[in-house]
């Protein structure tokens, strides 16, 4: 029986984990792996501390500190959590004991949960988009970029993640086209000055929707519709880079915690508790409103020690 | 010793922690870096059928992906 299961190992998980570590309980931290979604960002800016760090150092150094405490964090990496549930409780669900379950099929009991499990990427879910998964379609630009030299390429998404999919693209593609769904671009301004500078930006194209991935054995375009006048256009590419913001990891608490339309875990901000006693949550899984690395680990220690009130409250 | 080629891109997160993997348990490997090496590319995107880096070839059997699991799988690891 654990005190807490922290389930997630990226920036709110691992800072959850440090605390309670340290407040000597007995945790249990079950994650697929750690450092979260900016893993795959080369170079993080804004890391208090660190003017320039990749995602992969960070999340290096993330993982180093929770094994710095064997005695009392037992950690299963890598090892997906799919669903909680509570195995007893008092009257109005005090003092339950909650059950765990991964995707190995094990089962781990704790008096407190601590929900990290962060997000992951949302996908356009258009006919062509699967099954061209890796076949053109492609997800992180950072990693494939140069798979698509000298190759006609569209962005979906003019957030920060769009437009930095096509600062990836530019020493590698011939053309970009990047297509946005509203009516402007939602990336940094100053991102958004810097790409239209470069000539292999094509086209910025608003107010899109995506009907199709059209393809082969591979992607030979992409069927867009445009929102106000509802024609049909085909843009002849090869690639297509997805960046369209993420869904939350929520799942598997879905039938004990109250979530907002979106899915995310809502939390009460000051304490990181759900709407379920003894279940806190942190980090991109809940509803608070900027997902950043250091929010995500300020709420992350929040909610450890409110983990540890609770414990020392019902003992 | 099973023979290990690894296609790689260097910006690629999950290439560098299969190298890290491969590196661990003392597995040898050849890498190849697709941004630089158009016939390595090719042979990539031939062999797997995808785009996607890192794709790792274990005596000819292709894994596309850093599955741990499967790594450790193909080649024996504890």
């Amino acid at each position: 029986m654990y005190d807490v299961i922290i389930i997630g190992g990226g920036p709110a998980g691992c800072a959850a984990t440090v605390y309670t570590a340290r407040k000597k309980l007995k945790t249990l931290l079950i994650t697929e792996s750690f450092g979260g979604q900016s893993i795959v960002s080369d170079d993080v800016q804004n890391w208090i501390g660190e003017k320039h760090i990749s995602g992969f150092d960070l999340a290096k150094k993330m993982e180093d500190h929770v094994r710095n405490f064997p005695t009392d964090v037992d950690i299963k990496a890598p090892e997906l959590a799919v669903g909680i549930k509570t195995l007893n409780c008092q009257p109005d669900k005090q003092n339950c004991i909650f059950e765990v379950i991964s995707d190995k099929g094990n089962k781990y009991e704790g008096k407190t949960i601590i929900l990290t499990a962060g997000a992951r990427r949302r996908k356009l879910g258009i006919p062509g988009e699967k099954e061209f998964d890796g076949k053109g379609v492609a997800y992180c630009s950072t990693c494939d970029a140069p798979l698509f030299a000298e190759k006609k390429v569209a962005v979906v998404g003019g957030g920060n993640a769009g437009l930095e999919a096509v600062q990836d693209l530019f020493p590698y593609a011939e053309e970009i086209y990047l297509l946005e769904y509203s009516e402007k671009l939602k990336g940094d301004p100053i991102t958004q000055e810097e790409i239209k500078k470069n000539p292999k930006l094509k086209e910025i194209i608003f107010n899109t929707e995506t009907v199709r991935v059209n393809g082969d054995k591979f992607v030979t375009g992409l069927i867009y519709k445009n929102r106000l006048s509802g024609e049909e256009k085909e843009l002849k590419v090869e690639g297509v880079f997805i960046e369209i913001g993420s869904v939350p990891n929520s799942e598997m608490a879905k039938y004990l915690v109250e979530l907002d339309k979106w899915g995310q875990v809502k939390i009460d901000s000051k304490y990181a508790t759900t709407s379920y006693p003894g279940i806190f949550a942190a980090g991109d899984v809940t509803d608070d409103p900027f997902k950043q690395n250091n929010i995500s680990m300020g709420d992350g220690v929040k909610a450890a020690l409110s983990a540890y009130a609770y414990l020392l409250q019902n003992k | 010793m099973a023979k290990v080629k690894i296609y790689t891109t260097t910006t690629c997160v999950y290439c560098k922690m299969a190298k890290e993997f491969f590196k661990k348990n003392n597995v040898e490997y050849e890498e190849l870096d697709v941004a630089k090496d158009a016939n390595a590319r090719d042979e990539m995107i031939q062999k797997s059928g995808q785009m996607g880096v890192p794709v790792i070839d274990i005596d000819g059997k292709v894994i596309i992906g850093f599955d741990e699991p499967e790594l450790k799988k193909v080649l024996n690891l504890p």
